[in-house]
């Protein structure tokens, strides 16, 4: 059974197509990469899986079938847009919030003290939320998320205005939350990020969803036929097999363009008859930035 | 449910420990008790009012008038006056002691008084209210001269004349004449004025507040719209019920407290009747009011656009307290019966008509339906349109998005 399965959603707002027909399953326990340039439509897209929007058409099940009251209390949603009462202590916020996802008075104080904790803000607890810098709301806001234990986890934007070191801290939780068998969707356009922790992604652009699968597969499907060669030797002018080559950014290191015919296994074995000692030989893979702008601007985006 | 219940103790209890809302429901019987003992009681001589009258008193209040008396009608202060008017029987020795300081003013009657009528004032400086309480003493002093010879007439002319009204309503309620009925209807008033728009704009505070924190979106996610909404109105009312409490409670220790005639005659205590309406009519009013400015939270982006929507929502509020004296000195004329139908009106007129005389039944009754058929509307398309897609737009206000939402077109 898919922990998300999202069947064909359309939404307009006005005259504004927000999503088109867009599909996608979320499987249990991975980490799911949602994707897609500002104003894509991935927040209404979260919005519509958590039954705060209804789609005009298409239906969304979560573990199996509709929302229900007992389905919100196994959801932690970290919104795009982090939103705590300002006005009073921070402990008193967390609580009422947590109380909201069904925990028990007892059982949310004794759960966020703990967080707290963790997270170097027992001392700030009594202090109003508007105290707080910006990064401590930041933690707070990843308290209120995961506090209620959920078994779907979904973040918009996680990394945005965290300095490295909390940038790896939500990491190391993310990936610890998926080691206990959480299943968490990450909605980001940080493509460096969805390479480092995603299984799997979808790519929306302009309400359409226009790349969908596992990262590997994805990246597969884009590799160019190109490889990326490091050697000391000098690369010769022309080499049977090869297009074109240009020096990367270390002076050992090449990308090579290949004629189509000519699989990487063939240039490997003609290098080495050309006696070019080599330290590293690769397939190129594209980064996901790569492919990121590739799809999106095939897909008629304009950069604004 | 449960999750209302949630909704409803976190706003009750965050209400009622906000400073200013305690503030509030202090500071407004204290100003209360304050005005009552200080304005009402100057004159009065008992524990903490003569105290305050003393405080309040200004030095030159203490001293006493000169009087010179040409007429020799006044041959003699009577005792109780003693304090307050010194006689002179030269002009050059008052003047010396108005000069000096020991008097205050100096009156002097010439020969011809009691042909011309005039006298002559001599103060160092005019103060029309200290004026006007001294001419009456002077006043009060002539008349008993004049009419020594027949003391029934001096009490007759030295007292107003008591007007005992015999009321043929089935119902008698307070002393037409007691001077509190006069205040009465302005008290209710007041009170039903100041607790429903209280707790309808703490509504509106409460859910911008939620907008504009972004929390709104966290609360979707657990709760729905619907349970936000009911669990905030009816904690807000029970707040509202808490104000009405204190604020009525302290306003009765208050007016015993005061010494004078508020030991609370029979005849001002309100009929139980007038409790129950006004339950009715702060439940009914409040609801109204209450989702009214939901609608508005829901359709605002920050409290700067909420202030100016609200004010569109008071002015019906206001025009009660605007035609607050017509509506009290004919509490059953056509403009008064008019306000208090009107559903936007009819909870603070009803009981400001209610306060101040008889009211039909049937008019009440009406009033009733009719506040009960509107509030039953609005609340409803208040919730049609009190959903996440406007709880989550950042669009600009505008008064004619309000109505075409509330008339259910979006």
């Amino acid at each position: 059974m898919n922990t998300i399965e999202v069947n064909n959603i359309s939404k307009t707002f006005g005259s504004q197509k927000a999503l088109d027909e867009v599909s996608f399953e979320v499987k249990p326990g991975e980490i799911f990469g949602l994707l897609g340039p500002n104003g894509a439509g991935k927040t209404t897209c979260i919005r519509i899986v958590l039954d705060i929007f209804k789609p005009d058409s298409g239906s969304v099940k979560l573990f199996g079938n509709g929302m229900s009251e007992e389905k919100k209390d196994q959801i932690g949603y970290l919104p795009e847009e982090r939103g705590l009462y300002q006005d009073i202590n921070l402990e008193e916020c967390l609580n009422y919030l947590a109380s909201l996802k069904g925990l028990s008075s007892s059982e949310s104080h004794k759960r966020i003290n703990e967080y707290l904790i963790r997270f170097n803000l027992d001392e700030h607890k009594k202090k109003k939320v508007k105290e707080l810098s910006k990064g401590m709301q930041q933690k707070a806001q990843l308290i209120t998320t995961l506090v209620h234990d959920p078994k779907l986890i979904i973040i918009d934007e996680p990394f945005s205005a965290l300095d490295p070191l909390n940038t790896q801290m939500v990491k190391d939780i993310l990936r610890e939350q998926r080691d206990l068998g959480k299943t968490i969707v990450m909605c980001t356009h940080q493509m460096h990020q969805v390479e480092e922790l995603c299984d799997r992604l979808v790519l929306i652009n302009q309400g359409k969803s226009v790349l969908y699968g596992a990262l590997s597969e994805v990246q597969k499907n884009y590799a160019g036929h190109a490889i990326h060669v490091r050697t000391e030797d000098q690369i010769p002018a022309s080499l049977p097999g090869m297009n074109k080559f240009k020096r990367l950014e270390n002076h050992h290191h090449y990308q090579i363009d290949l004629d189509s015919q000519v699989s990487p296994q063939d240039f490997l074995k003609t290098l080495v008859a050309a006696n070019i000692k080599i330290n590293q030989f690769e397939i190129a893979m594209p980064t996901l930035d790569e492919i990121f702008i590739q799809v999106v601007t095939e897909s008629g985006m304009k950069y604004e | 449910m449960k999750k209302t219940l949630i909704v409803l103790k976190n706003e009750l209890l965050t209400t009622i420990k906000r400073k200013s809302f305690i503030l509030t429901l202090l500071l407004l019987p204290l100003i209360g008790l304050i005005f009552t003992l200080v304005v009402g009681n100057r004159d009065q001589t008992s524990g903490i009012t003569s105290l305050i009258s003393k405080l309040t008193t200004t030095e030159e209040e203490k001293l006493s008038i000169g009087l010179l008396d040409d007429t020799r009608n006044i041959t003699k202060i009577p005792d109780e006056l003693k304090d307050q008017i010194k006689l002179y029987t030269t002009k050059e020795s008052a003047n010396i002691d108005l000069g000096s300081g020991f008097i205050k003013a100096f009156y002097f009657i010439p020969e011809d008084y009691v042909q011309k009528g005039e006298i002559v004032v001599y103060r160092p400086d005019f103060n029309p209210l200290s004026a006007g309480n001294d001419n009456y003493l002077i006043e009060t002093l002539i008349n008993s001269a004049l009419l020594s010879e027949n003391p029934e007439i001096m009490n007759l002319v030295s007292t107003a004349p008591k007007f005992k009204t015999e009321l043929l309503s089935p119902e008698p309620q307070r002393d037409p004449g007691h001077q509190l009925t006069f205040f009465l209807p302005y008290i209710v008033t007041f009170l039903f004025y100041i607790v429903i728009l209280g707790s309808s704009s703490m509504m509106l505070n409460s859910i911008t507040n939620e907008k504009s924190n972004r929390v709104i979106e966290i609360l979707l996610t657990s709760i729905t719209p619907m349970q936000l909404l009911s669990g905030k109105i009816v904690a807000l009312g029970l707040v509202g019920l808490l104000q009405t409490i204190v604020w009525s409670g302290t306003g009765l220790f208050i007016l015993r407290l005061s010494g004078r005639s508020f030991a609370l005659p029979i005849e001002f205590q309100l009929p139980t009747s007038i409790l129950v309406w006004g339950i009715i009519f702060f439940i009914l009013g409040y609801i109204l009011y209450a989702s009214l400015m939901a609608g508005v939270g829901a359709l605002v982006s920050n409290l700067k656009e909420a202030s100016q929507a609200t004010t569109i929502l008071v002015i019906p509020m206001v025009i009660p307290l605007v035609l607050l004296a017509p509506v009290i000195q004919n509490p059953n004329g056509a403009l008064a019966i008019f306000l208090s139908l009107f559903p936007f009106t009819s909870p603070v007129s009803m009981m400001t008509r209610l306060s101040a005389g008889n009211v039909p039944f049937w008019q009440i009754l009406l009033a009733i339906i009719l506040l009960l058929v509107s509030a039953y509307w609005i609340v409803r398309s208040v919730s049609s349109f009190f959903r996440a897609q406007y709880l989550l737009s950042g669009k600009e206000f505008k008064i004619k998005y309000f109505i075409d939402a509330m008339l259910g077109k979006s």
